[in-house]
């Protein structure tokens, strides 16, 4: 039983690192908002599986919430903006595609030295994916500083989100529901005010290359 | 009043405010007096909260005491309703009825988040908190819509959310310790009861979560090297926005670091947690002073002066008891000093119609009033006596001493001697010469000036003497959050 669990909840993380490399493989702005959708199915399966297993009721509202939001909600929003924004002109990423996967890898190797270390501290059966949730959220991180596309750095937040939820729900069965119901509440209007900021910079500067906001550079 | 009373006043003045502004019409005298109004109430709630923790009292409120003022909180709280009372009832200047009510929903609803965050005891609901000052404040950096503001929106948002998110991966990091320890408990990620289990926490897990909190919380504070959104967002924002970003944001940010470096020190016993915090504290102030040199916009002088600020306040974390004490004071004087230069500098922007220095001269001459409060501001702000600054920085510097830091010390008086020449060389080209043509000549809007005069007479007040309930308050804080 227990190593059924520890398997299903390998398998969860797994998938839900494998679609951050997807951000970094594939091309083009609906390419990504599926490889998000796919990442959120997985989390949300992975923390109702943990309710299952633990037997703790809060989490299947959590993962009932966080398929609601990220898997349907916010990728709804997202295909919206795609549609209207159009897909423009080409913002090649500062980082080719090759390079990309290369220090994805690495960035895996990170994670696993900077976890080694905490993940013993663990007795849960879970433990064993939450390298690969770090692994997450440096790729997701890296993802926000090499690419040009307003969008993209939006989905890019969006994973890195994911990411810690996930690390949450393996390393301690899900914080506190009045934090988990805050956390959403943030993300959202985050989201929200990023949207209203989108149309903004494609409205001011016809484009959503970020390489165009240098302005104020110096 | 009762504590309950002063806990409801002092978060619910500032939501009942922005409802207000939301439904009221935006043209309305008295909807504007009345959010005034509830912004002081919320600073005579922080008052009494204060009051109560001088004779001794901690005073708690919420379901399982999920609010608490010590005297850390209480610091902030007085800190950060003073300055939002400041910059709801002086408004963004020279705005439209629509600007005015945006602003006025917004500026309120930022003032909550941040009370907030500096009077819960549990750490996540800080961090909830603190997430959410980004959003209500970013909304507010592009109110007047131009391809400046659209771009220093945009890097704050992003920048913000993605630091603050790994001081959430920190938090994570730590509550998984805990619950590795003492299993899960609804509690568990309040402070007090942190504090209480630190000793027996993992060094490793909690050194780990340090570096991302600190990250984290540093990015919002303004710390180099993640300070790069800092400078645009200060200088598009609408003045008074400017002030309660510069003045109280930073701040709050700061807190959440001394709360968590409280825990952090009673489970690592290694030098590593001091050794980040100077570091990230020397670059601040190097890069911070560098640039100052070359500036050409005051909005932009006075953002990288509040990165050069923090930096130091950062250090004073790292040098012991002595140098938190200091790091305290010199918060306070901060808060007191940048939130009136801020909008001051909206004044004299509305005026000169431009940020460039180099276009702004006569000030003296145009604005006697303005021009003088912002000389006596920028002379606190570089650390002259008698004011404020001038105490903090040198007790700072003697707690550096004591801690046999000599040549940190050293490096740090180098860099204050260069953003003290900075800043005094654009003053001088600010004050002096013949004003451009087609400025007018004469103060306007006299009663706004009457508060900040009351900022800088604070300022010359703490520099020359210290206060004995403000110095209980700053001796407390130093027994909670030290070993």
């Amino acid at each position: 039983m227990e190593s059924l669990f520890s398997q299903l909840a390998m398998l969860g993380s797994s998938l839900a690192l494998i679609a951050s490399f997807l951000l970094l493989w594939r091309r083009g702005i609906p390419a990504y908002i599926d490889a998000f959708v796919l990442q959120s199915l997985a989390l949300g399966a992975t923390t109702a599986l943990v309710g299952h297993f633990t037997g703790n009721p809060e989490l299947y509202l959590v993962a009932g919430l966080l398929t609601a939001i990220k898997g349907v909600g916010i990728p709804l929003l997202l295909r919206r903006m795609a549609r209207r924004l159009g897909s423009g002109r080409r913002v090649p990423p500062y980082v080719n595609t090759a390079t990309s996967l290369l220090v994805g890898g690495l960035l895996v190797l990170l994670a696993y030295v900077v976890m080694r270390p905490v993940v013993q501290l663990s007795q849960l059966p879970t433990r064993a994916g939450m390298p690969l949730a770090m692994g997450l959220i440096f790729i997701s991180l890296f993802v926000v500083v090499s690419r040009r596309h307003a969008l993209t750095q939006v989905i890019g937040f969006l994973m890195l989100e994911n990411g810690i939820a996930l690390l949450a729900v393996l390393g301690t069965y899900g914080i506190p529901l009045i934090v988990e119901i805050g956390v959403f509440l943030d993300v959202l209007m985050g989201f929200l005010v990023m949207q209203i900021f989108v149309y903004q910079i494609h409205e001011t500067f016809q484009s959503l290359d970020v390489e165009q906001l240098n302005r104020l550079r110096r | 009043m009762s504590e309950p009373t002063l806990f409801l006043l002092l978060l619910g003045a500032p939501l009942a405010a922005a409802l207000l502004a939301a439904v009221g019409s935006s043209a309305s005298r008295a909807v504007a007096a009345s959010t005034g109004l509830l912004a002081l109430g919320a600073l005579a709630a922080a008052l009494g909260l204060a009051a109560r923790v001088v004779e001794g009292g901690v005073p708690t409120w919420g379901p399982g005491e999920l609010f608490r003022v010590d005297a850390l909180s209480a610091v902030l709280a007085v800190c950060v309703a003073f300055v939002s009372a400041l910059a709801v009832c002086l408004g963004p200047a020279s705005e439209t009825a629509r600007h005015a009510r945006t602003f006025r929903i917004f500026a309120s609803l930022f003032a909550f988040t941040m009370l907030v965050a500096v009077t819960t005891n549990n750490v996540a609901v800080m961090w909830v908190a603190i997430e959410a000052t980004t959003i209500t404040s970013a909304v507010l950096v592009p109110l007047q819509v131009s391809r400046a503001s659209v771009e220093a929106s945009w890097k704050y948002i992003l920048i913000g959310s993605v630091g603050i998110a790994l001081a959430f991966v920190g938090t994570v990091l730590a509550y998984f310790d805990f619950v590795a320890l003492a299993g899960a408990r609804e509690s568990a990620l309040h402070w007090t009861v942190l504090m209480a289990a630190a000793p027996a926490l993992h060094p490793a897990a909690m050194q780990l979560a340090f570096v991302f909190l600190l990250v984290g919380y540093g990015t919002k504070a303004g710390l180099a090297p993640m300070h790069t959104w800092l400078p645009d967002a200060h200088a598009e924002a609408p003045a008074a926005l400017s002030a309660m970003m510069s003045g109280v944001l930073l701040a709050v940010a700061l807190y959440a670091i001394v709360r968590w470096k409280a825990v952090v020190d009673l489970a690592v016993d290694g030098p590593l947690p001091d050794r980040l915090l100077i570091g990230l504290g020397l670059l601040s102030l190097a890069l911070a002073a560098l640039s100052l040199l070359g500036q050409r916009h005051y909005k932009r002088l006075l953002a990288y002066s509040s990165i050069e600020h923090t930096g130091l306040m950062c250090m004073g974390l790292a040098l012991g008891p002595l140098g938190v004490f200091a790091a305290m004071l010199h918060l306070i004087n901060h808060t007191a000093a940048k939130s009136m230069m801020f909008l001051l500098s909206g004044r004299i922007r509305e005026r000169y119609g431009t940020a460039d220095i180099r276009h702004v001269s006569g000030l003296l001459r145009t604005m006697p009033i303005t021009g003088g409060l912002f000389v006596a501001g920028t002379l606190a702000l570089v650390g002259l006596p008698p004011f404020g600054l001038f105490l903090s920085k040198l007790t700072l510097l003697r707690a550096g001493f004591a801690a046999g830091h000599a040549w940190l010390m050293a490096a740090v008086l180098a860099l204050l001697a260069v953003a003290f020449v900075a800043f005094v060389g654009h003053l001088n080209r600010m004050l002096y010469g013949a004003p451009p043509a087609g400025v007018a000549t004469g103060e306007t809007g006299r009663g706004a000036l009457v508060p900040l005069a009351a900022c800088a007479l604070v300022l010359v007040w703490l520099g020359l003497v210290l206060p004995a309930p403000l110095e209980t308050l700053l001796d407390r804080i130093v027994e909670i959050t030290t070993r």
